[in-house]
């Protein structure tokens, strides 16, 4: 047996909207290894969401398992820190506070005195120095999303859980934003990388990031194919898309995404 | 601002309009005090004017001398009634001078009944906040019922809580406590009411992100969902504090033996009209100093909110 940080074994979440039970994701397997960036993609409506609040602890599958280093999962944990594409921090405590909070939740070994200190680096890190005493309210929507990574990293969880983080993000901050992260999480090598799952709709997003995209088809939600990204790291958005490579692996996880939604519209045209 | 905005305005010329009106022959058959009331207006004008020189925003200078105005305006009209024309009874209406001398005359009095009102307002309703914010929040989030306590606050909110008064009276060992307990009854329901749709509000966004903080069950009712229900809290509270302050007065009026409402009770019923409208005008400025003092909290409160 490999030894995956994250093992989602024939999952399967129904939800029930108005009394009716909804297959939102059947039998879905795939693991995650150590210190591995890993996307979800497929169309909405696909159970992508809802893949990440079971692995988030909100929400409670009625088949199959998942489990982290081996034990099975069950609710929320520290292991775990997580960005919404929504309020993802508190609108009444400024960045600083948010972040204070944070490290409270999760790391019990920082000293109360310490917590200020360290949230005003990762604030630096994020390129939010300065702004420790505003409210979300006051920063832009990029910014907010700046502090919540900001959280999601001093909290120094094993395990991040990013759920469309950038897609209420205007196309320019986007790039910006998923550079950031980029830079962040490659790090210098002098730290071991986190694991990352990272729901997108954004293809090109979950080529520049992830080692390893995981294509879900909808109705309900299974994995179609988990595809390898073969590019080197550290990568550059630059250097990366000038290449041939770059347009095959793109069209083939168009291919993928694509080819399900026609011939599902090729099906329902039979039916017709 | 230029200096004629700033200082060159018409709430100046009626504050000398107020002055020239004094130097009418007075009418009345009373004693007018015109000196007292020159005295409040000078006292008035000058710090205003001084305030002015100090105000930045142009709409903040603008809504003080606009009040200000209207203030010499009533005092100039109400002169002119009363103490210059003799127009209106001068048993029921004194001149202006007349109540701000008795003000004067009074007002340690006066203090105390505004200590003992505002004591026993703040005793109940902060007891009854107290009480109901943290039940609120308990029962609207552990249970999640809305319903059957959201129609059960109904009923109890639909009692006009000054119907106690009788049943208190036979409960309690005095009449303060008498009007405490129907402040915090008062106080109690809206606050009640207001925190629980509060939290039954809370947008599922901010509950999911603090579940996955892992927060404790206080922390999530009180650094979560607290704060998150802020603002329905405050409606409550702010609504509590003005029917504390119609219940108290009319408590007062009933049975107390101080206080502003017993204040002017007792004096009309001794057919003293300038007591009874200086007790009046009082209320007013206590009642709007407490409502400004509690909406500054208010807004720091949720100055996180755009």
């Amino acid at each position: 047996m490999t030894t995956n940080k994250i093992e989602i074994k024939d999952l399967t979440v129904n939800y029930i909207e108005n009394k009716r039970s909804f297959n939102a994701l059947h039998d879905v397997s795939f693991g995650v290894a150590d210190g591995e960036f890993v996307s979800v993609i497929g169309a909405s409506g696909c159970g992508k969401s809802t893949l990440l609040s079971v692995l988030e602890g909100l929400y409670a599958p009625a088949g199959g398992t998942v489990q982290i280093d081996g034990k099975e999962l069950h609710g929320t944990g520290t292991e775990r820190g997580v960005v919404f594409q929504h309020y993802s921090l508190f609108p009444w405590m400024t960045t600083r506070k948010n972040i204070e909070f944070g490290i409270k939740q999760s790391r019990h070994d920082v000293k109360r005195s310490e917590r200020a200190k360290i949230a005003d680096e990762f604030l630096t890190k994020v390129g939010l120095t300065g702004f420790g005493n505003k409210f979300p309210s006051q920063l832009s929507g990029g910014m907010q999303q700046r502090a919540a990574i900001a959280r999601a990293l001093a909290m120094d969880t094993e395990i991040l859980l990013m759920d469309e983080p950038f897609s209420a993000i205007d196309a320019k901050n986007r790039v910006i934003l998923q550079e950031l992260l980029l830079k962040l999480w490659e790090g210098d090598g002098s730290e071991p990388r986190k694991t990352v799952v990272f729901v997108t709709h954004d293809i090109d997003e979950a080529i520049l990031l992830s080692d390893k995209i995981v294509v879900l088809t909808a109705h309900p939600g299974t994995v179609n194919e988990v595809v390898n990204v073969p590019f080197e790291r550290p990568r550059r958005r630059e250097d990366l898309v000038k290449t041939d490579e770059y347009g095959k692996f793109r069209n083939r996880l168009l291919s993928l995404l694509y080819n399900d939604i026609a011939e599902r519209i090729g099906g329902d045209e039979v039916v017709l | 601002m230029t200096l004629k905005k700033r200082y060159l305005r018409i709430t100046h010329l009626l504050f000398i309009a107020l002055l020239l009106i004094q130097l009418l022959p007075d009418r009345s058959t009373k004693e007018v005090f015109t000196g007292s009331l020159i005295a409040f207006a000078v006292g008035l004008e000058v710090i205003v004017f001084v305030t002015s020189s100090f105000i930045k925003k142009e709409e903040s200078l603008s809504l003080l001398l606009d009040i200000t105005g209207f203030v010499f305006v009533v005092l100039g009209v109400w002169s002119l009634a009363t103490a210059k024309y003799n127009i209106l009874n001068d048993l029921l209406f004194p001149a202006p001078g007349k109540v701000i001398h008795q003000f004067t005359e009074d007002k340690s009095a006066i203090f105390t009944n505004i200590v003992s009102s505002l004591g026993t307002t703040i005793k109940g309703f902060l007891i009854a906040a107290a009480v109901a914010i943290p039940l609120g929040l308990f029962i609207g989030w552990s249970a999640r019922v809305g319903g059957a306590a959201t129609y059960i606050t109904k009923f109890f909110s639909s009692i006009p809580p000054i119907v106690y008064i009788p049943y208190g009276i036979a409960l309690l060992p005095t009449f303060k406590s008498v009007s405490v307990f129907v402040i915090f009854l008062a106080t109690f329901w809206p606050v009640f009411a207001g925190t629980m749709s509060g939290v039954l509000g809370v947008d599922k966004r901010i509950i999911d992100s603090a579940k996955v903080l892992n927060v404790s069950k206080p922390e999530m009712l009180f650094r979560v969902i607290l704060p998150a229900s802020l603002q329905q809290i405050f409606l409550g509270c702010n609504q509590g504090l003005s029917v504390s302050f119609i219940l108290l007065t009319s408590a007062e009026m009933i049975g107390a033996r101080d206080g502003m409402g017993y204040y002017v009770k007792y004096y009309s019923d001794f057919g003293d009209y300038t007591r009874t409208i200086t007790g009046l005008l009082v209320i007013g400025f206590v009642v709007i100093a407490v409502t400004f003092l509690f909406n500054k909290l208010q807004n720091r409160l949720l100055r996180w909110k755009r």
